[in-house]
């Protein structure tokens, strides 16, 4: 009993820290420019298939092949953010919301079908030679690739971390999500920041995509549903708390795992359930401020 | 030194500024006074970039900055410390001025900065580390103008640096602004505070409802009776 | 134009549409006929919460779905007659939106718009673990199938539905609602009820939407329960409002005919889902250059028209 308790955290932290990788960057896209990416989950699902790209077709292993699928995302997140989304980002705030959502929106109605086009709907999923490998640790079985994909998934958040505590431009980052008017003024090159945020975000995205790619499985139209998991988690840890985004995700795969025991199949109204909850009643999230 | 040339100011469709001209000389202290709403803040924001003016011109030693974006302004060597002060709460004090210090060429000559500015406002030194969000009100506007003191300016811009703030804590800011400006640095200060504003000014200028309305030596409209009347007679 | 002429031009219209069945025999056509008319009330019944209002209800789906299927249920499994189920079908949707309503609305901007769209994903998945299989209409109803009789009903509902829209859009809680769209803090302080309009809007839209939702229940020989409450009916209806003319009359009308026409023909060129992903351009395109949609499009060219005939 004790072991099936162990293995279900153990699962839900190895998802759960999916959720938090990609919510991470929903978060930090919209602390910054208050633009709701719609399409973040498109930006995961293609950065997967990029790396079942450069798996299949190059037979590089995932891991060497993250860096380069996190480059080429970040390249095709900055691409749209100029296409689409920079002509928002100077509307006042309120119709750049609901703008910035219908064009996320649109977008989310042209990837999956493009994905579609170039890979087929075929569920895909990167399998490298370690793939069905695990080892016990006291008596829990951790496979191989959820493992991998936990540590890689930690590290980034370590990384992101460092990046916006200690580097001037991650500072920068923070000050414009403060008060861009201020940032302004310190001669901080706000629309570039904007532009820097969101395909970082969107790069994030893409990462998670890989690890998704390599856990799970990929299909075109998967976008939706990971934008929405994303949303959960922002909302669930608390809007502008881009750390919290980690650990909330990691609670959410914790709290899906283990009411998969008792609900099975709901499990996936769950999180929307958890969602539209804590809209209602503590909008601040868990680690938010008021 | 800087120079702006008969601007027009709008707010989206509304008109805020009438034809406005002033002129900052290298190493002076000039105040904008006027009434509350009567366009001060709107002309600072216009030279340091957040506003763009629909005719006219601002220029910096000969380069024209009205077309520029505000962190262009900023790396020709012009910093507001804003009405609101715009700190940003959530990161420390230390964070808030190394921001302040944002552009390449200051940042690289940082350290020598903090220095400058610790020597200022002593009690900067003392909170360092603390959460910019914790300080008192007076403390967070040394805070506003220690950081845009952090990119080296030539002319420093302060908006109402005085709001809110007990009179004896006014007053030690304003020596502080006077000691700056004694180190070269130009000053454009706008302020409620007549009295105040024109003790410390080298020059004044007033404004009225979006135009220049007069100006003259500080010394000479502190002594103008019509001046006095206006503004002086509450005190 | 002239009130006279307009009527007379909307009557020719209606008039010509109820004839068309029994000029064209091609049940292909017709269908193409009944899915606009349903997109209209689909799209109009949008466009009262989301036009007017400017609250973009993105869980549209939520209450066509909820009326699809209580309409079916009633129609079908309880043997009650059409009008019966339609009615039934629009006021269980009503009354869900008011259930939601009331803490939903509490939601500002934004969080409004994302929590619809929760809702209806929620709803699609539980419709879908429940009832995954899908429920087929019995043989009897099937052999006396008319297509025809479907579109007749649509295009009743489609024009009353216009109607309604035309008579809100002049009354005072049209602009009540579109003062709120402009500004909601200013309506507010001026004395408008926010709260109130929105909730009777939200009502209005999805007794609107039930009612379409029925109409396709009535239509769809087999439906999966969970099929109903697909985000694709509300995108189909956003697409439509935006594209057509956010907030007019005619706009949703001219999407519906754009939109059933461009489907029909990109599919048939175009392999797989591509015409989704034209839409997606199309729609992104309207959102930032030309938010008044087609009508601010042809607005545009008359005016350029106009202004070409004259010597400067």
């Amino acid at each position: 009993m004790i072991e099936l308790v162990a293995q279900t955290f153990v699962n839900g932290i190895n998802i759960g820290a999916l959720y938090g990788l990609v919510a991470v960057g929903l978060s930090l896209t919209f602390g910054v420019m208050k633009i709701l990416n719609i399409a973040h989950g498109e930006f995961l699902m293609v950065g997967g298939y990029f790396g079942f790209w450069l798996f299949t077709l190059l037979g590089l292993d995932p891991l060497y092949g993250l860096p380069l699928v996190a480059v080429a995302v970040f390249l095709l997140g900055a691409g749209f953010y100029k296409l689409v989304f920079s002509g928002l980002a100077r509307l006042h705030e309120e119709t750049k919301v609901k703008n910035s959502l219908l064009v996320g929106f649109g977008l989310f109605l042209i990837f999956p079908q493009i994905s579609r086009m170039l890979w087929t709907s075929d569920e895909q999923a990167i399998t490298p030679a370690y793939s069905g490998g695990s080892f016990p640790i006291l008596g829990v079985r951790c496979g191989y690739v959820p493992l991998c994909a936990l540590v890689m998934a930690v590290v980034i958040i370590l990384g992101l971390h460092l990046l916006l505590t200690k580097t001037y431009f991650g500072k920068s980052i923070r000050g414009t999500t403060e008060n861009w008017k201020s940032a302004k003024l310190m001669g901080i090159n706000v629309e570039r920041t904007y532009l820097i945020t969101f395909a970082l975000g969107t790069a994030l995205a893409g990462i998670a995509g890989v690890l998704v790619a390599m856990t799970q499985t990929i299909s075109p139209d998967i976008g939706m549903s990971w934008t929405l998991k994303a949303l959960i988690v922002v909302v669930l840890a608390g809007i502008g708390s881009v750390g919290g985004a980690f650990f909330a995700g990691i609670i959410l795969g914790v709290v899906e795992a283990v009411s998969a025991i008792f609900i099975g199949p709901y499990t996936v109204a769950l999180g929307l359930v958890i969602f539209l909850l804590i809209l209602m009643f503590r909008p601040q999230g868990l680690f938010g401020k008021a | 030194m800087l120079e702006v040339k008969s601007i027009n100011v709008y707010h989206g469709d509304l008109q805020a500024l009438w034809d406005v001209s002033l002129f900052v000389n290298e190493r002076e202290l000039v105040s904008l006074i006027g009434a509350n709403g009567a366009g001060k803040t709107t002309i600072v924001e216009t030279i340091s970039g957040l506003l763009t003016p629909r005719a006219g011109s601002v220029t910096l030693d000969g380069v024209r900055l009205d077309q520029m974006p505000t962190h262009k302004v900023v790396k020709m060597g012009i910093c507001l410390a804003p009405e609101e002060k715009g700190i940003f709460t959530g990161m420390t004090v230390l964070e808030n001025l190394e921001l302040g210090a944002f552009v390449p060429e200051s940042r690289r000559i940082r350290n020598g900065t903090f220095q400058f500015v610790y020597d200022l406002f002593p009690v900067l030194e003392e909170r360092k580390k603390q959460t910019a969000g914790t300080l008192s009100g007076g403390e967070q506007q040394m805070l506003a103008i220690g950081r845009a003191l952090m990119s080296k300016p030539k002319l420093l811009l302060l908006d109402e640096p005085s709001l809110g703030l007990a009179p004896i804590i006014v007053k030690s800011i304003f020596g502080v602004i006077k000691q700056i400006n004694e180190t070269g640095v130009g000053v454009l200060l706008v302020e409620q505070n007549v009295a105040a504003a024109l003790g410390l000014a080298n020059r004044a200028y007033i404004v009225e409802n979006g135009r220049i309305a007069g100006s003259g030596d500080a010394k000479g409209l502190l002594d103008d009776e019509k001046i006095r009347d206006a503004y002086l007679g509450t005190g | 134009m002239t009130t006279a002429k307009r009527l007379l031009i909307n009557a020719g219209i209606i008039v010509l549409l109820i004839l068309m069945p029994l000029i064209i025999k091609r049940s292909d056509i017709i269908t193409w006929f009944y899915l606009t008319l349903l997109y209209i009330i689909s799209s109009h019944s949008w466009n009262i919460i989301g036009g007017f209002a400017g609250q973009q209800n993105l869980g549209h789906a939520a209450f066509f779905g909820a009326g699809a299927l209580a309409a079916r249920y009633i129609w079908l499994h309880f043997g009650l007659p059409l009008p019966l189920a339609l009615l039934g079908g629009a006021v269980v949707a009503t009354a869900f939106a008011m259930i939601i309503g009331f803490p939903a609305f509490r939601l500002k901007g934004i969080y409004f718009v994302i929590g619809t769209l929760v809702l209806a994903e929620i709803l699609r998945l539980v419709f879908d673990t429940i009832l995954p299989r899908a429920d087929v209409m019995p043989m009897s109803l099937l052999a006396t199938y008319s297509l025809v009789s479907r579109y007749y009903v649509t295009l009743l509902f489609a024009v009353l539905t216009v109607g309604v829209v035309y008579w809100i859009s002049r009354s005072r809680l049209g602009l009540g609602l579109m003062s709120l769209r402009e500004d909601e803090e200013a309506a507010e302080a001026s004395g408008v009820n926010t709260r109130k309009y929105k909730l009777v809007a939200f009502a209005v839209s999805t007794f609107i939407a039930g009612l379409a939702g029925g109409l396709y229940a009535y239509y769809g020989v087999a439906i999966k329960p969970g099929g109903v409450f697909e985000p694709v009916w509300t995108f189909d209806a956003v697409i439509i409002v935006f594209v057509g003319g956010v907030g007019t009359i005619v706009g949703p009308i001219i999407g519906s005919v754009f939109f059933v026409l461009l489907q029909q023909f990109l599919s048939v060129y175009l392999p797989g889902g591509i015409h989704v992903a034209v839409f997606g351009v199309l729609f992104i395109i309207v959102v930032l250059f030309l938010p008044g949609g087609l009508i601010e499009l042809v607005t545009r060219l008359r005016g350029n028209f106009a202004r070409g005939g004259q010597t400067n």
